[in-house]
């Protein structure tokens, strides 16, 4: 691993981490907590993606409790598709992009709904879990409950991730993109 | 780190605490039934009781309560099965019995994860890793990663009270709050970047990738009672995965 991934790994791993306080002081239902790994993944390849997913994941579980951990396979399935995205210009532009973001949602949506139900009984963050409960109060299954509002959350919140990090390499300065020779084709340059 | 210097979590090997909390999780999601889990969570209370790391145990408790009001929520009220009266409430007495093992697993986890945060020394572990020979650069990711959490928080507060000093508004209709992401997102993420550039430099001219070998100046004590401690944990957690899959 040379110099300046061992420099972007902690960088990308702290937005992951850090982002989200962001965007909760504007009171919006999403995590956006996978921007770092979608930016790995577009700057520096999948695998490096994947190991900021991984790596966030069990730091995240340090600080919040390892109850999550069991999350972190979603983030090496973001990582991988953002890799595939910014191997065939998915950056290029914001509807491509928002493409792009709908199918690593519904993606993560159900490999979430799936850790949700089997491991924690449907209850996890706070947010969906409440979309849960109501659902349930309306008379839907469990299994249905969960898997509806993992998608939900999971196409809005990806979608969003995707355009911002779209928005981020597009106006990436040309140096910068000198040293990413990855990002350049995932803009389509 | 934040344990007092004597306690038992701060003075044992960086290695020990790690181990004994994945021993942990592993016998929390093994282990069948509310009796076990509960005695499981209890057991863990004490062990970081003991250890010195007891505010831990309260800490947990802030992740843990809201996801125990759903558990007993979506389980207790909610759940299906034979019902039971309690207080005057009816509940499922099967959805009870989900949410107490699944809450006492949590519980287990969040705290033994929690007391292990307390206890960790970056640098006693980055020496512990140089010590064993493993690379610099598994050590150097944790480690850079956990100092560089509290720039990336403070700068974070710095953009939002930047952006709102000139106007942004970061409350009112939800078409006003999306646009604001934006503006809040972007100068972390563009700033983060810039400071890959200089960090890459810096870690270059340290021969950070490189492979060779280091020498950890003060490397901690690896005593035969943590040796021992280790293995009775891994051995624990099997026990308790072989009990789930053969019991």
């Amino acid at each position: 691993m040379n110099a300046r991934l061992l420099a972007l790994l902690p960088a990308a791993i702290a937005i992951n981490l850090v982002i989200g306080g962001l965007v909760n002081a504007l009171g919006l239902p999403l995590y956006l907590d996978s921007i770092g790994t979608i930016l790995a993944a577009v700057l520096a390849g999948p695998a490096v993606g994947m190991l900021v997913g991984a790596i966030g994941q069990l730091l995240f579980g340090l600080i919040n409790g390892y109850q999550w951990i069991p999350f972190g396979l979603i983030q090496l399935v973001i990582a991988a598709l953002a890799g595939l995205a910014a191997a065939h210009g998915g950056f290029r532009s914001s509807s491509v992009t928002l493409a792009w973001g709908l199918l690593t949602g519904l993606v993560a949506g159900a490999l979430s709904s799936v850790i949700s139900y089997v491991l924690f009984k449907g209850v996890t963050a706070t947010g969906t879990t409440a979309v849960v409960t109501l659902l349930r109060q309306l008379g839907w299954s469990l299994p249905v409950a969960v898997t509806a509002s993992s998608l939900l959350l999971d196409l809005v919140d990806k979608a969003a991730a995707f355009l911002l990090v779209g928005a981020l390499v597009r106006a990436l300065p040309l140096r910068m993109m000198g040293r990413f020779p990855r990002a350049a084709r995932a803009v389509g340059r | 780190m934040t344990l007092a210097p004597g306690a038992l979590a701060a003075r044992a090997h960086p290695f020990t605490p790690l181990v004994v909390t994945a021993a942990i999780a592993v016998a929390a999601i093994a282990l069948p039934g509310a009796m076990a889990t509960v005695a499981l969570y209890a057991a863990t209370v004490i062990l970081v009781l003991a250890t010195g790391a007891g505010r831990a145990a309260l800490r947990a408790l802030v992740p843990l309560a809201p996801l125990w009001l759903f558990l007993f929520l979506l389980h207790g009220v909610l759940g299906d099965g034979s019902r039971v009266t309690v207080a005057g409430l009816s509940l499922s007495r099967d959805g009870l019995t989900l949410a107490v093992t699944q809450g006492a697993r949590l519980g287990a986890i969040a705290t033994a994860s929690l007391a292990l945060y307390a206890a960790f020394s970056p640098a006693r572990f980055v020496d512990a890793v140089a010590e064993r020979g493993w690379p610099f650069s598994a050590a150097y990711l944790v480690v850079a990663t956990l100092l560089a959490l509290p720039r990336f928080r403070a700068r974070a507060v710095v953009i939002l009270e930047a952006q709102r000093s000139r106007g942004l508004r970061l409350r009112g209709s939800v078409i006003n709050r999306i646009r604001a992401i934006g503006p809040v997102t972007f100068p972390l993420l563009l700033g983060a970047l810039a400071e890959v550039d200089e960090r890459g430099f810096a870690l270059e001219t340290r021969c950070a990738a490189g492979t060779v070998r280091r020498t950890a100046l003060a490397p901690p004590a690896d005593r035969m009672a943590d040796r021992m401690v280790r293995w009775a944990a891994a051995l624990s957690a099997g026990a308790a995965v072989v009990w789930r899959v053969f019991g």
